[in-house]
């Protein structure tokens, strides 16, 4: 993990083993199964789910900085705790919660490389337990939009000719598909992408073990492959904002690029919306 | 009353966590699918292509009554459970109590509402599945 750009981000299962009764870090769970955590998780672990818990219900957004930090007390975090995150799925979900935290300006966040898969596949031990933790004063000291894009940062982006990254699939990218095959509430009137963007689907940044490729190969599949540089401003979206943020933290923290935005509209406010340019192969 | 009125009906009592735990009883009970199955199954026949957890389902109508054997990852146990679920209420229904079962089912016990819209694309293939597979099956009797 050496040769990533950041590397004091990722931690391997042996640490993460070994801080599980770590009172300055708190093991966060963030799964696409609600009910992945309830089946078994790390000793100590809490769960945050990156629907119910993240996001708001009612305005498509997230939650308050007031729900944000009622959270934080629940689940026992400080903000000098270090949120160590993993999850189902490569850890795109703990990226995605990752990505929130840092919305929310907190400091220490960690990712364990491979996540629960590889946590599991070393047959290391899962618990149903949920252990409380006292409650904490969580304040929220100052948010960080600086890594968010809302529609407009990215129309003025792609007019500048600025990259962006489409991390979907590749017929989501050609507009073969409007939505996912039988997901059409999370769909859009319109296929295609955002006009400029690459295509580099999310998962291409992780090996089968669900751990990140080593920095060479995402240097190859990143810079080489797309051109980018590390001192480009990138913007990264896919169809919610969940898998992009995956690729977020992989060009932030793992390739050192020093502007990128996860666009969370993503396709499905962008594939909707009237007159804003759509491109197609 | 059927069974799935029953189900309905606690689900709609039920809170965020009383849903969850449910959920999580159903994703442990439901019976393996027997082992003429397991070779199909590990082939591939019977996906619910459409849910991108591999789930498997095969329904039958005889005599009367649908009998259904299904099969979803442990890893998955939302799905698992919403699958096991689906078990409990129409394995030995009539044909007519599967027409009449909603067409929104995911609606109806709330899911939707407390574990989010987004999750649930998956669940109504699998649901849809069964509804069509028994429609089918009363056709061709």
């Amino acid at each position: 993990m050496k040769e990533y750009a950041h590397p004091e981000v990722l931690v391997n299962t042996d640490w993460a083993a070994a801080h599980v009764d770590d009172p300055k870090v708190r093991i966060i769970e963030s799964d696409e199964d609600v009910l992945l955590y309830d089946v078994g998780h790390i000793e100590g672990a809490v769960k945050v789910d990156w629907q119910t818990d993240l996001q708001d219900q009612l305005i498509r957004d997230y939650v308050n900085r007031d729900k944000f930090e009622k959270l934080m007390s629940e689940k026992g975090i400080s903000n000098d705790t270090t949120a160590v995150f993993y999850g189902d799925r490569n850890n795109w979900w703990a990226c995605y919660a990752f990505w929130v935290f840092k919305l929310f300006g907190h400091e220490k966040c960690l990712i364990i490389n491979g996540g629960r898969q590889k946590w599991v596949e070393e047959g290391r031990p899962l618990t149903k337990e949920v252990k409380e933790y006292p409650k904490t004063d969580y304040q929220v000291s100052g948010t960080d939009e600086s890594i968010r894009a809302f529609r407009d940062d990215v129309t003025v982006h792609m007019g500048s000719g600025k990259p962006l990254i489409d991390v979907r699939s590749p017929k989501e990218y050609s507009g073969e598909l409007l939505h996912m095959e039988a997901y059409p509430q999370e769909g859009a009137l319109r296929g295609g992408h955002i006009p400029g963007a690459a295509n580099v689907p999310w998962a291409t940044a992780a090996n089968e073990n669900g751990t990140f490729k080593s920095a060479d190969e995402l240097r190859s599949i990143y810079m080489e492959s797309k051109g980018l540089k590390t001192d480009d401003e990138v913007i990264a979206y896919c169809r919610i904002g969940e898998r992009s943020s995956h690729t977020w933290f992989v060009l932030t923290y793992l390739l050192g690029f020093e502007r990128t935005r996860n666009y969370d509209g993503s396709w499905t406010e962008w594939g909707n919306l009237v007159r804003v340019p759509i491109e197609r192969p | 009353m059927s069974r799935i009125k029953d189900i309905i009906e606690a689900f709609q009592e039920a809170d965020y966590q009383e849903t969850l735990a449910m959920l999580l009883d159903y994703s442990e009970v439901l019976p393996e699918i027997p082992d003429e199955y397991v070779e199909a199954r590990n082939a591939g026949y019977n996906r619910v292509t459409e849910c991108e957890t591999p789930v498997f389902i095969w329904v039958d109508v005889k005599e009367g009554k649908v009998k259904i054997y299904a099969d979803a990852p442990a890893e998955s146990p939302t799905v698992r459970g919403f699958v096991s679920l689906l078990v409990d209420a129409f394995d030995g229904a009539t044909p007519k109590e599967i027409e009449d079962a909603p067409s929104y089912l995911i609606n109806s016990l709330g899911l939707d509402r407390k574990l989010g819209t987004r999750r649930m694309f998956g669940l109504s293939a699998v649901y849809n599945r069964i509804k069509n597979d028994v429609k089918h099956a009363t056709q061709m009797s």
